[in-house]
């Protein structure tokens, strides 16, 4: 009798194991981004992300740039000529950005 | 917006210098001041009809160049010291920072090239403009050195973003220089454009 339940019971808990791995990988794995600083322009300007995606920002402009949230929650300081800086979206929004030095570029950031 | 008549008369040298460089490049200075007033003021058609001009080579275009740079990221060196407030002194340290990098390309360009740039009287012409320029605002301060400084910014942009399109990126004959001075053009264009927007700010008050 006892050994009839404990099968039921790991028969369940590998349905329920299967059922939860299987539930995770429907979850997207995190991505990586590359946004170029060219030109004076970010490229692409608009770019759509995920949570816990990686969005690296290239400078291949001989000036320095920054990428600089508009509402201040993430900036990347002074990147100059041929350096990149990684940055991690977690929370989900609408992020406009721009380049200090260089004010008429500018971007946006969807994480969602 | 009014502009004083000391920048008016430097930018517009600075502009007529630049656009029309090839009009006087390898002219006797006696000639000089004649030409660039005559190209300055006369209608583009008539501009065509006279005798096609000898265009700057290469190692003129560079000269003029790094000058054009110097210039400017000197003129950010007095404004970071003499600057008001805080977007002009801002702007003032990424006129020096931007233009120096521009020259360290361009110098390394020419030397990759085995290009000595060559003074030219262009080159002379925007260096004594610069120079007039410097002394007039050396003598003004606070908000009015700033409002000094930024119309001087817009107009000096302007002029040599006109240049890069009229002849400098047109005549340069080797590709690498060529593209240099491409890629430089979008700085030049964004420098501009913030220039503009803090001169409307400063006559605003904002």
């Amino acid at each position: 009798m006892m050994n009839r339940m404990s099968r039921h019971t790991a028969a369940a808990m590998l349905v329920a194991a299967v059922v939860v791995a299987s539930a995770s990988c429907t979850r997207q794995a995190p991505r990586s981004h590359v946004v170029l600083m060219k030109d004076i322009t970010f490229q692409p300007a608009e770019l759509t992300v995920s949570p816990g995606d990686t969005i690296v920002w290239e400078n291949k402009d001989f000036v320095p740039h920054t990428a600089t949230a508009r509402d201040a929650s993430w900036d990347s300081k002074t990147l100059n000529a041929d350096s990149s800086w990684r940055y991690v979206a977690e929370k989900p929004g609408r992020y406009d950005y721009y380049c200090i030095f260089h004010p008429t570029m500018r971007g946006t950031i969807e994480v969602r | 917006m009014s502009m004083p008549s000391f920048h008016n008369r430097s930018v517009t040298l600075f502009g007529a210098a630049l656009a029309c460089c090839a009009l006087v490049a390898c002219k006797p200075k006696g000639e000089q001041a004649a030409d660039t007033t005559a190209a300055a003021m006369a209608p583009a058609a008539d501009t065509a009809a006279t005798a096609a001009p000898a265009k700057p080579n290469d190692a003129q275009i560079a000269h003029i160049a790094v000058t054009a740079n110097s210039i400017d990221s000197a003129a950010g060196v007095l404004a970071k010291t003499k600057g008001k407030s805080k977007a002009v002194k801002d702007f003032a340290q990424t006129m020096i920072t931007d233009h120096t990098q521009v020259n360290k390309q361009a110098v390394a360009l020419a030397t990759k090239l085995g290009v000595t740039p060559e003074d030219n009287d262009v080159s002379r012409q925007l260096n004594e403009g610069a120079q007039t320029s410097q002394e007039s605002l050396k003598t003004k301060s606070g908000a009015d050195f700033d409002s000094a400084y930024m119309d001087h910014e817009v107009a000096y942009h302007q002029a040599v973003l006109d240049a890069l399109d009229s002849t400098l990126i047109p005549d340069a004959q080797n590709a690498e220089l060529k593209d240099l001075l491409t890629k430089v053009r979008p700085a030049i264009a964004a420098h501009l454009e913030r220039a503009k927007g803090i001169q409307k700010s400063l006559t605003s008050g904002s």
